[in-house]
Parts: structure tokens; C-alpha cells; sequence
């Protein structure tokens, strides 16, 4: 393993040195770095300026020295002391990278994640119920996303999911025609998920579907939950154990008791850990909060091992993914708690359509935390638009192929449940090709963010780079395409464990 | 219509385990319904071996899969699959499912393939046993430790843990007959499980095979395109065509006397155990199996038949017992020996007795054979 | 084994000697239909890849015919480049939906509107549509003929030529081709639209050649192939007489799904200010031009985008038809 991932390593930085080479050139050859400046009047102010630029660019040494030069300071920059080379103002590059870096990092990871989940989530279901009106309904909005110029889609989302959604706060009320329509939508996904053959059971799926959705409407209304959203202890708990209940359901299947219990206890845990905190989380710190993730987890995983018997495994895996959940609905409650203040502080326009954070905010740790995600939400939507196609249909194909594996025959013929026929041996090689394309999405995903970045006005690395790229001058551009690159590069190795991990037949090799 | 009724071609002495009665199998698709079964009738006594022979595509397989409920459910079924006298295609899904793997087990014909590549040989034996009875993980690997002993796997403990890609085709069957024991069933399908391996294993693998029937006491189905292979194992004999069995019997009535024109022309075309005597080419049944989306008025297989006649034409013979008469019983009269046919040895062919007054069956294929070469 | 056992007996397509012995007139009826005729059939018979080419057509020949094309007049009266007086605010004067205010179907004189200016904002679409139409061909033609040969030469010969498209795949992958698009774009933006989507071409071969190059892989390893190789035939002749139509499948819906692609990349390039540059326009320029004007004009933010998405998503189909029909695998059982 050791030596898989060495060489894997090794290769990775040749083609790194390759890459950087090549759009190095690209760049200083992508236009006239002086352009501007021909058109200045004055011949000697013009002469001495292009005398200055040429000297801070070094354009007077050919290319690849520069590239040679630059390559050095890359090597300071990694060792501690370096500057990135300069951009042609003279400004040292590595400072601007500083503070764009971990802006964009957070929106291409955050996209990243959220389309992996529910890209792979929703193929799965698409291809289990293949040829049926939500397969066909997913396949049509994977196209459509996949057909969407990201720009146009970022501009549209900037304008109706946050100038016209914090207009919608202020007055905060669900026209009858909407609440009908988005009843009904409820109605009909029911219908398409449940996947029923007879009318009776389409039937009562639509009007289960069509009250869920109607009931949690009026409660948002009539609660003016949107204005003081809120879980409190009671509805952490209901969902909590709401959420045991359907971990079980995949994991094991409810017929097996020690598992439920097992996951019941899991969530009771995180619950019991939520209530003992609630005094003391005001000023929580991140430190704390992941100690306290990691004791829910350890005592939940206790408590399932305890609980299980003989099926230990699957009990502690239930109960320590119910903990989980506990845990992140608390943190959603926390959340909540701190909305009313800051829609206050944002003059009641929370969804931010300018920049990474509100320039200069103070808050504790929940409200800042809520300022990065109203500033999060919708560029990191755009991105998984995109994305998201391409994860459902390609799961969706792999899934499809696995389903219709001899061994997936086997399975069945060995009487095992249709459950632990897809969990366990469809879905688990259903994902060996999906990791190959994590790695090949990634890149497109950050060249989505530089778009996106425009957009929502993020002083981001996209912003370094298309500066960079219109005055032709190759250091910010560099230290955009470096840790754009090796964020790549260490995700196809990342994968390509994940693969080994997933598929013993390549251990060895 | 009752569990006791002695199925066609069955011998009575003891219930039979399974029992298939009219059972048909279509497929919708685009091009039409394609009739994969279209009524298939057999019974299987306890601890006996039935081979069903025949061509890909005339519904061996598919048949079987229906038993075990392995269909995909576009798949249209009728008739009945009778498992000791219950119904299985009346139960529920539950009830299907405690039946599969537990009292009838399958052996795919691909070993390659049938395992999953992502877990360990043991935690895929171990799952098997699992899935039925409520026992700890190492029980469960005990047991499927003492089946890979059983079907000759030498260090089985260490076996367990190894992955189904590091074993070869042959050891890989023995371990999906292992899967397919290891809940003690009552009767196993095996579906072509020797076609896909090196011939120097395949003798070892039925051997194994047959070995662990008698240890399990199990009932086998075996599936298979090769006489040869059914000569050696089988106790009764299937054949089929265009997805309905054409002639059943014991096999060595079946393969002494057979009384269907596709049987002989199999048995024809199949090199014999004793080798085949000098000059003598093997004789292919000329032609290809007809469609199942539309098949041929008539016999099906009265296109690719030497003995065709109109009425073969006319109408689809059923099967049933053929006796001695008309050109046969001629032959008595010429003083030749009347040829006896068992009770139990059914066929569906209007001419049978044409075959039965023959020496050599498969000489009707031989004539077509020397004109096409 | 269930799924495929019937389908065994409908004719598999190419199998070796299905088709010989159907001759027989003795009521044997083994369909046995050519490749062409069974991927033509199955392409019909998939209802997005239809729909998807009629609107694919239709726009084409809306785009073309409309403002004329290479000096030919078209039968649309307004200029793409000529104001004329701004009538009712530039608002678009097409009406569809009767029962909203309107008078039912009709065309109007400016049916997309004017911009701020006052130029016909359909014929400027129409412009846009044309132009970024031309490059994505372009891109699809380029990108085709590099990918195919490169992966072909890779997949047949092996040894060096596919160690480096390997490499040279490695190296496309860690490059967003927003990226290099961006970079190449800044310099060659201005150049002739045809020309500039060759360029384009130039980078968007990586996915296919990998593909092709699969096909290639394991095509070269069959019997037919063999069989030529120990007959004597040299292996252009392998590659262009047996392999290569063989892959043919292969390289349609890659070729198809560059073009979508293409039409992404491109406006987006555009928009960035970093692709096709004034005096020309594109699509993906219009939006970019008119981004600002979204409150006070939002129809010249909406004509431009919609007919991205239904140039993309038209061809997104078309390719997923053709992928269906090429990949016998995914004959549907209809349930």
C-alpha cells in the first residue's frame, strides 16, 4: 500500500511539473503584457513605464527562465519563506493567496461533498426504480442541469434565490395557488419514491405525500417558524429517533430488534449529550464541539456494541451513525437559535449575494457560522447544479450494470433480503467506478468556481486567476492553477485508495 | 388437482420434493412476447438426479430461474411450482425467500462471476447461513469452513479469508457448491455448472458434486447441453425444445431408444462415450432453434426434422406415452422383436414409432448429413 | 442469464452465423437485422433523442435562415447591427399564453424585443445562436479528428504512443478547461469565430481519445482482427477496414457530447470576456453585454440563455439516444 501510494505520488508530481510548464508558457503567451500601456501619450512617462513593467516581469528573459524563476519561488513558498513571485504591480503574490484560499476551498469542497451525497443518493433510487415517472424525472433535470451555462444559472439564482427570497422574508406568507402546487409536488414525488402498482396504493402515497407536505406548511406559517426557526429539545428528539428508525431500516432492516435498539440508543445518547449542553454551548468553540461530537460517537458506538449480540457489526454501525445525527440536529438547532439575531444584523436581507462573509462581522461562533452559509448557499448551489447530472446518471449506470451482475443473482438466490441484496452487494460495486469520476468532476467543479466566484462577487482565487489571465501576468495565475492543480492531483490519489479500498482484486497490483 | 397426483413421468414410489405443472414464462419486449417456457411439466423424487438437455434458448435455464423466484418481474409466469406440495408462486415473498437458499439452492453456470469480488469467500459462505438462522458471525464461518473441507478445498480455514479472484474457476464452483449445501437443501439446481470450466477440472467438479448430493441428501436439477455429462449423472432425463419439454424418461431408455427426432439428433451429435466407431462423422442437427416470438405452426420442430410430415404441420403432438404401432408393429410382423416402452418414458412426436422400429435412431440425421456434405 | 436468454433467440446483433442460417424459408424466422438497422430503430424509438433533434433542427434552421448566412439574405426585416426607434421600451412583442393579458399567438414586430440601443433583440439572437452554432461544430469536427486518431493510434499500437496520451491525459485532467480555455481564449478570442472554435478543438480531444482509445483496446484483441492479421493485412488497413467502423458507435456519442460541451464552454468563455470578442457576438457575449440590464430588461437576459440550454440540452438527448441505440447492452425489457 505504502508503495502503491509512493509511486502514485511520484507520478503525480511529474505531471505536476508538466502542467504548471505548460500553462506557465500558455499564460506569458496569451497576449501583450504592455498593451495598456501603448496607449499612454506622453512618449517618456510611456517609455518608462514599459522599462518598469518589463523590469518587474522580467520580460526581458525568455520564458522558460522565467518559469525556472518562478518554480523557485514556488519552492520558498512550500518551505515558508517565499513570495509566489510578484504580479506586475510589484505586490508579493503569496499574501493574495492567503486570503483567497481558504474561501475557495471551502465553496469547491462544500459543493463537492453535497453533490458526491446526493448525486450517488438520488442515482441509486433512479436506477431502482428504472423506467418509472421519477426515473424519468430525474433523468430530464439531470439533463437540464447538465445543459445549464453555470453563469446563466448563477445570475438567475442571485436573483430569485436572494433578491426575491429576502423580499419574500419580510413578509413571509405562502400564497393559496403556491401552497396547492407545492402540496401537490409533495403528492407526486410520494408517488414516484413509493413507486406503488396499483391506483390504491398511488392513491393513498399522493394524499400521503400532498398532507406531509401541506402540514409542514401551515406549521411554518402558523408557528412564524421562518422568523424564529427552532427545534427545541422536543423536536431534536422526535427526529432523532425518527432518523434511528430509517438508520435501521437500511442498515440491518427493522426485523432485526438488537439493531433497532442498538440505534435507538445511539440517538438517545446524542440527545441525552444535546440536553446536558444546552447551558454551556452559547460560546462554544470548534474544539469543543468536535471533542463532543467525538464522545457522542465513542459512547454511542459503546452502547451499540453492548446492545448488539450477534449482530454486533451492524449494531454499532447503527448506533454511531444515529449518534451522528443527533449531534448534526443539534447543531441545526443551535443554529436556528441564532437566526433571529442575525436577520436583525443583516437589515433582514440574510441571503448574502456579495463576497465570502460581511466584511468586518463580530458574532460568536453560531453567527459567524451562519454568515459563511448565507454567503455559502447559493454559489455552492450553482456549483452542485452542475455536478449533480453527472453524478446521478453515472451512478445511476453503474448501479444498473451491478444490478444485473451474476453475483447480485447469486445473492438472491442465497435468499437473502432485496435490502442486503442492494446494500450490500450491489451498492458497495455500484461505487468502484463512481470514485474515478470524483477526482475527474473536481476539476471542473473549481473551473465552475471561478465562474461563480464572479458572480457572487468572492475575492477568491477565481478572482486572482481571471485578473491574472486579462493582464497576461503569469504569477497570480500560477498560484491559482498550483493549488488548484495539487488539490486535483491529491484527490485522483485519494480516489484511486478509495478505489483500492472498494476493490480488493487491485490490492495487490 | 392436489400434491399427491403423480406427475407425468414420475416414479411413484415416494412424494416427489419439487413439482412444476404447466408452468410458462413469457417476456414482453419490444420486438413482440417472447415464450420463453410454454408449459413445462416435471417432478423430482427425492435424492434423484434430473437432467434437462438442450439447446441455449429452449428454456432450461429460464425454467429453473423460475423456480427459484430469480426473474425479473417483467417476466409473466403461469402455472404451478410445487415445493413438497405447497404452492411456491402462491407465497409470499417472505415465505419465497426463506425457501431460496435454504431448501432449494442454485450453482450458476459462470464462476467467475457468481461470487462478488468485494468480500471474502468465508463472509459469502457465512452470509448464506446468516441469512436463514439467527447465529453468530464465527458460527457461521465454522460452518462454512467444514463445507469448503466438505467439497475438498485444502486449507479451508485460510480460504475463508481470501477473495474470490484468488481462487481458480474450479476451486471457485467448488465453493458456490459449498454456498449452495451449507443450508442442507433439498434440492440443488445446478445450471450448467461444469460448462464454463477447463475440461481437466470438469470430471473432479461433478465429482465433488455428486458426492455432496449424497452427503446433503439432496435432490438435483441439472441443467446442461451435454448428454455425455447426463449419461454419467443423471437418473432421468429431460429434453427440450423450444421452451417445452419434447421427451422424458429414464436415461437409459431415453438414450437407447429415443422417440423424439430432436433427441436422437442430439444423441447424434454427441461423440459417445465409447468413442465413435471408425469412419464416422458426428452429425449435426441441421438448422437453428425457431424463434420464440413466433414459432412455427405446427411442431416446432418439424423445420429442422427428417421425419417431417404434414401432419406434423398441422398440428403441435403433446407429450405423452408412445407406444408400439403402425410401421413398428410392421416390424413385428416381420418377425424383428417388439421394442417395449416404459410407462414413464413420455415423448412428444406423432412418428415415435417410426424411431421405435429404427435400429439406429440417429441414422435419419445421418442420410441429411451425407447429402449436405 | 434471465434478461439475455430471450433475446439470444430475437437475433444478437453481429453474432456470427445467426444471420446464415435464417435463410431457410422453412419458417424459421431468427430476425436477423443489420447493425445500421437496429441502432437506426433503437435511436427512433428513444423519445428524447427525437425530440432533441427536432429542436436541434429546428433552431439550426431558425438561426440560419432567419438574418441570412454568408452574404445570403434572410427573410427576418430587422438588421442585427442596425437600431432602429425603440417601440413600448424594448419590450418583447411575442405572446403566447392567451390567457395572461395577451392577444393569443402572436409574432409582433419585435417578438425577442430591442436591447438598450434599439437593435432587434431576435435578430441579434439569432446572430448569437449562429456564431456560437458555427464553433461548436467546429469544436466537435477538430476535437473528433484529433481524439479519434490519437486514441486509435494509442489503443492499436500500444506501447509508447499510449504511455504518452496517458501522460498527456494526466496533464489535461489537473487543467479546468474553463482554464486553458480562458488562457487560449485571451489570445486567439479575436481571431476568426471558425477558427477560434478549432482552437478550442484542440482542447477538448482528451475525453474522446480515452474512449476511443477503450474501444480500440479491446477491439483489437478479437477474432476478426486476428483473423485479418494472419490473412496479411497491414494495420492501416486494420485500423480503418475493421477496427474503425467497429468503434464507430463509440465515436458518434463522444463526438455528440463534445459539442454540448463545446456550446457550455464556449459561452462561458464569452461571458468571461475571455472568448468571442465585439464586433462578433455569441451567446454566451449577449449575456455577458446584458448581465447588468437583468432588472430594468430581463428579456435580453433570458432570449440568449434559454437557447443555450435548448442547443445543449437537445444535443445532451441526442447523444443519450445514440448511446442507447450503439450499446446493445441496454435493450429495455418494458415492464
Amino acid at each position: 500500500m505504502v508503495a502503491f501510494i509512493l509511486r502514485r505520488l511520484l507520478i503525480s508530481i511529474g505531471v505536476f511539473f508538466v502542467a504548471t510548464f505548460l500553462m506557465y508558457v500558455l499564460v506569458a503567451n496569451a497576449g501583450d503584457p504592455l498593451e495598456d500601456l501603448y496607449n499612454i501619450s506622453d512618449p517618456g512617462d510611456r517609455a518608462a513605464r514599459i522599462a518598469a513593467r518589463t523590469q518587474i516581469m522580467q520580460l526581458d528573459t525568455p520564458v522558460v527562465v522565467r518559469y525556472v524563476h518562478w518554480l523557485g519561488d514556488l519552492l520558498g513558498y512550500l518551505w515558508g519563506a517565499g513570495s509566489l513571485g510578484v504580479n506586475r504591480a510589484g505586490q508579493a503574490v503569496a499574501p493574495l493567496l492567503g486570503l483567497a484560499l481558504s474561501s475557495t476551498l471551502r465553496l469547491v469542497l462544500l459543493s463537492t461533498v453535497l453533490a458526491i451525497v446526493t448525486g450517488v443518493a438520488v442515482g441509486i433510487v433512479s436506477a431502482l426504480r428504472q423506467y418509472t415517472s421519477f426515473d424519468y424525472t430525474i433523468t430530464f433535470f439531470s439533463f437540464v442541469f447538465y445543459s445549464l451555462p453555470i453563469f446563466w444559472a448563477a445570475v438567475l439564482l442571485k436573483q430569485f434565490g436572494a433578491i426575491a427570497f429576502n423580499d419574500w422574508l419580510g413578509d413571509p406568507v405562502v400564497p393559496l395557488p403556491v401552497f396547492v402546487l407545492l402540496a401537490a409536488l409533495g403528492g407526486l414525488f410520494a408517488v414516484s419514491l413509493v413507486g406503488g402498482r396499483t391506483w390504491l396504493l398511488r392513491g393513498a402515497s399522493f394524499a400521503g405525500g400532498f398532507l406531509a407536505v401541506a402540514a409542514v406548511l401551515l406549521v411554518l406559517s402558523q408557528t412564524d417558524f421562518l422568523a424564529r426557526p427552532s427545534l427545541g429539545p422536543v423536536g431534536v428528539s422526535v427526529l432523532g429517533l425518527a432518523a434511528a428508525v430509517g438508520i435501521t431500516a437500511l442498515v440491518s432492516g427493522l426485523a432485526a430488534r438488537r439493531v433497532l435498539i442498538a440505534s435507538l440508543a445511539g440517538a438517545v445518547v446524542g440527545i441525552i449529550i444535546y440536553v446536558a449542553t444546552l447551558s454551556v454551548l452559547v460560546d462554544a468553540t470548534w474544539p469543543l464541539l468536535l471533542g463532543l461530537f467525538a464522545i457522542t460517537l465513542v459512547v454511542a458506538g459503546g452502547v451499540g456494541a453492548g446492545i448488539g449480540g450477534i449482530d454486533r457489526s451492524r449494531a454499532v454501525r447503527a448506533a454511531v451513525l444515529s449518534g451522528a445525527v443527533v449531534a448534526g440536529l443539534g447543531l441545526v438547532d443551535w443554529l436556528m437559535f441564532a437566526w433571529p439575531d442575525y436577520v436583525a444584523n443583516s437589515f433582514g436581507r440574510p441571503i448574502a449575494t456579495i463576497g465570502s462573509n460581511t466584511p468586518n462581522y463580530t458574532g460568536n461562533l453560531w453567527q459567524t457560522t451562519l454568515d459563511s452559509l448565507t454567503h455559502i448557499v447559493l454559489p455552492s448551489i450553482t456549483l452542485v447544479l452542475i455536478s449533480f447530472a453527472q453524478y446521478t446518471r453515472y451512478t445511476r449506470s453503474s448501479m444498473l450494470e451491478t444490478m444485473n451482475q451474476d453475483y447480485v443473482r447469486t445473492a438472491r438466490a442465497k435468499g437473502l433480503t432485496e435490502r442486503t441484496v442492494i446494500m450490500r452487494h450491489a451498492f458497495r460495486n455500484a461505487l468502484i467506478p463512481v470514485t474515478t469520476l470524483v477526482a475527474l468532476d473536481f476539476a471542473a467543479v473549481v473551473g465552475g468556481a471561478v465562474i461563480t466566484e464572479r458572480i457572487f462577487g468572492w475575492k477568491g482565487m477565481g478572482a486572482l486567476f481571471i485578473e491574472g489571465v486579462y493582464t497576461v501576468d503569469p504569477p497570480p495565475v500560477m498560484a491559482f492553477f498550483v493549488v488548484s492543480a495539487a488539490a486535483v492531483l491529491l484527490l485522483n490519489i485519494v480516489a484511486d485508495i478509495v478505489y483500492a479500498y472498494l476493490d480488493p482484486r487491485i490490492r495487490l497490483s | 388437482m392436489s400434491a399427491a397426483t403423480p406427475a407425468p413421468g414420475a416414479p411413484a414410489a415416494e412424494a416427489p420434493v419439487l413439482q412444476v405443472e404447466n408452468l410458462t414464462v413469457a417476456f414482453p419486449t419490444e420486438d413482440g412476447v417472447v415464450r420463453a417456457v410454454r408449459g413445462m411439466n416435471y417432478a423430482v423424487a427425492p435424492r434423484e438426479v434430473l437432467g434437462i438437455v438442450g439447446e441455449s434458448g429452449s428454456g432450461k435455464s429460464v425454467s429453473s430461474m423460475a423456480v427459484m423466484g430469480l426473474l425479473p418481474r417483467s417476466a409473466q409466469i403461469t402455472g404451478r411450482i410445487l415445493f413438497r406440495g405447497e404452492d411456491v408462486l402462491s407465497m409470499s415473498p417472505r415465505q419465497q425467500r426463506g425457501l431460496r437458499g435454504r431448501r432449494v439452492s442454485m450453482i450458476f453456470q459462470d464462476p467467475m462471476t457468481a461470487m462478488n469480488p468485494v468480500y471474502t469467500v468465508g463472509d459469502q459462505l457465512a452470509e448464506a447461513v446468516r441469512s436463514h438462522s439467527a447465529v453468530p458471525q464465527k458460527v457461521a464461518l465454522k460452518r462454512a469452513k467444514d463445507m469448503l473441507d466438505l467439497v475438498g478445498i485444502p486449507q479451508a480455514e485460510a480460504r475463508l479469508r481470501a477473495y474470490p479472484h484468488e481462487f481458480s474457476g474450479g476451486m471457485r464452483q467448488r465453493a458456490m457448491i459449498a454456498m449452495a449445501i451449507i443450508n442442507d437443501p433439498d434440492v440443488i439446481i445446478a445450471d450448467e455448472p461444469t460448462t464454463a470450466l477447463d475440461v481437466t477440472v470438469q470430471a473432479q467438479v461433478l465429482d465433488t458434486l455428486m458426492s455432496v448430493k449424497d452427503a446433503v441428501d439432496a435432490a438435483i436439477v441439472f441443467i446442461t447441453h451435454d448428454l455425455g455429462v447426463i449419461a454419467q449423472v443423471a437418473d432421468r432425463v429431460l429434453v427440450m425444445y423450444a421452451g417445452k419439454p419434447v421427451e422424458i424418461g429414464t436415461t437409459t431408455e431415453v438414450f437407447s431408444k429415443p422417440l423424439m427426432p430432436y433427441t436422437a439428433g442430439l444423441l447424434g451429435s454427441t461423440p459417445s462415450a465409447e468413442g465413435t466407431r471408425a469412419g464416422e462423422r458426428l452429425r449435426p442437427i441441421s438448422g437453428a432453434p425457431p424463434s420464440l416470438i413466433s414459432l412455427p405452426q405446427g411442431c416446432p420442430f418439424g423445420p429442422r426434422c427428417p421425419l417431417v410430415r404434414d401432419d406434423c404441420r398441422a398440428s403441435e403432438p403433446e407429450l405423452r406415452h408412445r407406444g408400439a404401432t403402425g410401421a413398428a408393429l410392421a416390424g413385428v410382423a416381420a418377425g424383428a422383436p417388439l421394442p417395449v416402452v416404459s410407462p414413464n418414458h413420455l415423448a412428444a412426436c406423432h412418428h415415435s414409432d417410426e424411431l421405435l422400429a429404427a435400429a439406429d435412431a440417429t441414422r435419419f440425421f445421418r442420410a441429411e448429413s451425407e447429402v449436405t456434405s | 442469464m434471465t434478461t439475455t436468454d430471450p433475446r439470444t433467440t430475437a437475433g444478437e446483433p453481429g453474432g456470427p452465423g445467426a444471420a446464415g442460417d435464417s435463410g431457410d424459408a422453412s419458417g424459421l424466422s431468427v430476425v436477423a437485422l443489420s447493425q445500421g438497422q437496429l441502432v437506426r430503430r433503437r435511436f427512433f424509438r428513444h423519445r428524447g433523442a427525437l425530440a432533441g433533434m427536432a429542436v436541434l433542427l429546428f433552431v439550426i434552421v431558425l438561426a440560419f435562415s432567419s438574418i441570412g448566412f454568408a452574404g445570403i439574405p434572410g427573410w427576418w426585416h430587422y438588421s442585427f447591427t442596425q437600431p432602429t426607434p425603440i417601440e413600448n421600451g424594448g419590450r418583447p412583442t411575442l405572446d403566447v399564453v392567451p390567457w395572461l393579458d395577451g392577444d393569443g399567438l402572436a409574432w409582433g414586430d419585435h417578438p425577442f424585443g430591442q436591447d438598450n440601443i434599439g437593435v432587434d433583440y431576435f435578430a441579434l439572437t439569432m446572430r448569437g445562436a449562429q456564431r456560437s452554432l458555427i464553433i461548436a461544430f467546429m469544436v466537435g469536427v477538430v476535437a473528433t479528428i484529433i481524439g479519434t486518431l490519437i486514441g486509435a493510434l494509442a489503443g492499436y499500437f500500444r506501447g509508447w504512443a499510449d504511455s504518452l496520451l496517458m501522460r498527456v491525459t494526466d496533464v489535461f485532467i489537473t487543467i479546468p478547461v474553463i482554464v486553458i480555455g480562458a488562457v487560449l481564449g485571451r489570445r486567439f478570442g479575436a481571431l476568426p469565430i471558425a477558427l477560434f472554435g478549432a482552437i478550442l478543438g484542440v482542447l477538448l480531444w482528451t475525453s474522446l481519445a480515452r474512449l476511443v482509445r477503450g474501444s480500440f483496446l479491446s477491439l483489437r484483441e478479437k477474432e476478426f482482427v486476428e483473423a485479418a492479421r494472419a490473412m496479411g493485412a497491414s494495420s492501416s488497413r486494420i485500423i480503418f477496414k475493421h477496427i474503425l467502423p467497429n468503434s464507430l458507435g463509440v465515436i458518434i456519442v463522444a463526438a455528440t457530447l463534445v459539442i454540448a460541451v463545446a456550446i457550455l464552454t464556449e459561452s462561458a468563455l464569452s461571458y468571461l470576456g475571455l472568448g468571442v470578442r465585439a464586433p462578433e457576438t455569441s451567446l454566451g457575449l449577449l449575456i455577458s453585454d446584458y448581465e447588468s440590464a437583468f432588472t430594468t430588461r430581463p428579456w435580453l437576459f433570458w432570449w440568449p440563455g434559454l437557447f443555450i440550454v435548448l442547443i445543449a440540452l437537445s444535443v445532451n438527448f441526442i447523444g443519450d439516444g445514440l448511446r442507447d441505440a450503439f450499446d446493445p447492452r441496454q435493450a429495455r425489457v418494458r415492464s
